[in-house]
């Protein structure tokens, strides 16, 4: 074990996945001798060379559709967007494309489509948005989510060998804040979710940086024994978990960086409405991003992105309920 | 109930103006009403036949609550008719007749109309709808209350009927959490009488199974596995004796309250704890009381000058014994604080003789160390009392002074329990005794 960042864990994945199968190759924007705009692939062009290592041009949709290319010709891709929010430029590629290639023509896309996301850190509204939905309403794609430097390095080895397009959200505010033991060596991380803290008066649904925001928000909460539900992926979605700490708890707060309109915790409240309604003792209750730009001001980001005391309310409501 | 201002959270029904049938214009005044802050009229918020009043006069429910149906589908000077029309609630808008809170009181009102919600839900009911929350609906709206969905399915599984749970959410909503300590506190069994009685009532019936699309089958329960040991002797002694003393004696059990601040002032200059001092003033108030300081046995009572006073002693989850101090009444307070250690050290290491523990004349138990405050103990025969004494705790207590003035002191309080054979004695005497008890600890010299 030793203790990684969770940026530090996700460049580990990529070094040992690339370092034991020579099909995994690396792309994006200034990955190359730059190293990557927040450095996740620094160094990796001096051990593995240009060829396994690309800097491409600012073109999302060739690097997507390149990605997908080489992928159905055998490789092993994993493509970089510099930030999640123009991963739009490569929507067609990987919504019509990647997504459709096995249903159409039974060839698999062993992509993985890495989206440096999230906001907190004043980015503005082209840096730092949360588009996991996008990509979860269009078959054919998985969308992970880790929130742990460990879960970074297991769902990423995974992702890269699942024979489907992957869509890897690692969060940005995320990268150097969070650190943790992580094994060593190669190992995958089931897309399954993972009981963050177990409690029995109420679950927190969150997934991504939210897991953070959310077990602040209940860790002292006058002994309430408050559960977090880190969900880790988003497709495929861990009904089974979810209903079972639903039926545990009875009381769910569902807790969401992105705008709230169908994000991924719309899904999650349906589901609950749809397989638990026997086990509700109050509504489900959503905390998420209002359905607006993310601001520049740092005080308006603040107020429009889920803070740990917006949680904490909404859980002392639904607890009192 | 119409939203009266922000800090309003509920109001009472003066007045129904209109009657179950009548025809109403929208905005007409149908009802008055009364809030902590103004009292005022509540307007139809449509017009309609008045279909049904849910909140009658004088009952007070929360903003919000839907007050009355309107059929807002049916048409002036027709028959009232129970079928083929369709409700609409009346989430009326209120007028209010304070400039205070009008303004913003109306658009809420008005904004309820149109959000989402309770109201809008029900008015979408259809007659068949509605017919199921006056019959079988019972359970939704039981008492006038709604539950939620895992409230109900509890409910259905061990048929409890949630009107005998008091809620502790939000404005006495019964919740989850609510229901399981109802059914942990004996599935809604009867109250107890004032003793609890060995009738237990059969088990309940078979939970009803939920539906099975969601949920995995419920699995049948197998009978708890415990550990099994024979009594021990000693435990089977006390068994007998004990059974034997309830069936033998009329046992009755009488309670008085003593002050015992005195004492304990007393007790730290001595240097003792309270037993040899409660024991001390048992002794003496049995010297005046010789009738409880006594033996029965084949009707015939015998009665002595000297105490031979058992302590209680327990030899944890052993047992108990009860060891004699034999002429207690020639010790002292420290001297019978010394026997009373000794006695409790030896029991405990098995080393009494026979002749320690036979021949009392009156017993005192004292669990009160593990902070119980009331107990009825079981008589030691052949003997006719038994003194149980109890955890001092300071309760506030009221004082009346020389002038005869009341007040409120915090003061060091226990409760003298005795139980005595009604074979030989009556209440009266045991309540004198134990007032004369009381009396003597209430007035242990000081200093």
């Amino acid at each position: 074990m030793a203790t990684m960042t969770y940026l530090q864990a996700i460049s580990d994945a990529m070094r040992e996945e690339m370092r034991a199968d020579e099909r995994v190759f690396v792309m994006g924007e200034d990955i190359g001798v730059f190293g990557g705009a927040f450095k996740v692939t620094d160094g990796f062009i001096d051990e593995f060379g240009a060829e396994r290592v690309m800097d491409t041009p600012l073109a999302e949709s060739a690097i997507v559709g390149t990605a997908i290319g080489a992928a159905v010709e055998g490789l092993r891709p994993i493509a970089e967007m510099q930030f999640s929010d123009f991963v739009s430029c490569g929507f067609d590629q990987l919504v019509n494309v990647a997504g459709k290639m096995f249903y159409r023509q039974g060839l698999s896309v062993n992509i993985t489509v890495r989206l440096p996301s999230g906001g907190g850190f004043s980015g503005g509204p082209f840096h730092s948005q949360n588009p996991e939905a996008w990509f979860m309403h269009a078959p054919g794609l998985k969308v992970v989510a880790p929130s742990t430097a460990e879960d970074a390095k297991g769902l990423l080895i995974k992702a890269i060998r699942d024979p489907n397009p992957v869509i890897f959200m690692e969060h940005k505010h995320l990268y150097r804040r969070v650190k943790g033991e992580v094994p060593e060596g190669s190992y995958e991380t089931e897309f399954k979710a993972r009981v963050a803290r177990a409690g029995s008066d109420l679950v927190v649904i969150a997934y991504g940086a939210m897991v953070h925001t959310a077990l602040e928000a209940t860790a002292d909460l006058d002994g309430a024994s408050v559960e977090v539900l880190d969900l880790r992926s988003l497709v495929p979605m861990d009904t089974e978990a979810i209903l079972a700490s639903v039926r545990k708890c009875s009381k769910v707060v569902i807790v969401d960086e992105a705008n709230q309109m169908c994000a991924a915790g719309a899904q999650v409240a349906a589901l609950i409405a749809e397989h638990a309604w026997e086990d509700l003792d109050g509504p489900v209750v959503r905390v998420a991003t209002p359905d607006v730009p993310i601001p520049f001001s740092p005080t308006l980001e603040q107020a429009v992105l889920p803070q740990v005391d917006d949680v904490r309310e909404a859980v002392r409501e639904l607890l009192d309920f | 109930m119409p939203q009266m201002g922000v800090s309003v959270a509920e109001g009472t029904v003066v007045e129904w103006k209109k009657r179950v049938g009548d025809w109403v214009e929208a905005d007409e005044v149908i009802a008055a009403i009364s809030t902590d802050k103004i009292d005022t009229d509540v307007e139809a918020p449509a017009a309609g036949r008045l279909h049904e009043i849910l909140v009658h006069v004088g009952e007070t429910v929360d903003v919000g609550t839907v007050m009355a149906l309107l059929a807002t589908d049916a048409k002036p000077g027709e028959a009232h008719s129970s079928e083929g029309t369709s409700a609409a609630a009346v989430a009326p808008k209120a007028h209010s007749s304070d400039g205070d809170a009008s303004s913003g009181g109306t658009s809420e009102a008005a904004a309820a109309l149109d959000a989402p919600g309770e109201a809008g839900e029900l008015q979408g009911d259809t007659t068949a709808e509605h017919a199921g929350s006056t019959q079988e609906g019972a359970g939704l709206r039981a008492g006038g209350k709604r539950y939620s969905p895992v409230v109900m399915r509890m409910a259905a599984e061990h048929d409890v009927d949630l009107t005998r749970i008091e809620g502790t959410g939000r404005g006495g909503r019964v919740r989850k959490q609510d229901v399981l300590a109802f059914l942990e506190t004996g599935n809604g069994a009867d109250a107890p009488m004032h003793i609890e009685s060995p009738y237990k009532p059969d088990a309940p019936p078979t939970p009803k199974k939920r539906m099975q699309r969601f949920g995995a089958p419920a699995s049948d329960v197998a009978p708890m596995q415990g550990a099994t040991a024979p009594l021990s002797r000693m435990r089977q002694s006390i068994g007998r004796a004990m059974v034997e003393s309830l069936q033998t004696a009329a046992t009755c059990t009488t309670i008085v309250e003593a002050d015992m601040s005195r004492v304990d002032a007393a007790r730290k200059t001595l240097g003792v704890t309270y037993l040899p001092m409660i024991a001390r003033a048992t002794i003496d108030t049995l010297r005046e009381f010789t009738a409880l300081n006594a033996t029965l046995a084949d009707n015939t009572l015998t009665t002595y000058d000297g105490v031979h006073l058992g302590i209680a002693v327990s030899l944890g989850t052993g047992g108990l014994i009860v060891p004699v101090i034999h002429d207690a009444q020639e010790l002292s307070v420290e001297g019978l604080a010394q026997r009373i250690k000794d006695l409790g050290a030896r029991a405990r290491e098995n080393a009494l003789t026979p002749d320690e523990v036979r021949g009392g004349s009156f017993t005192i138990t004292n669990p009160g160390g593990y902070g119980s405050i009331i107990a009825t103990p079981v008589i030691n025969q052949p003997q006719v009392a038994i003194l149980d004494t109890e955890a001092i705790v300071k309760r506030p207590v009221v004082i009346t002074d020389a002038q005869g003035n009341d007040s409120i002191a915090i003061r060091k309080m226990t409760y003298l329990c005795m139980s005595w054979d009604h074979r030989a004695l009556d209440g009266a005497l045991a309540a004198q005794f134990l007032r004369a008890l009381a009396d003597r600890l209430e007035t242990w010299p000081v200093g």
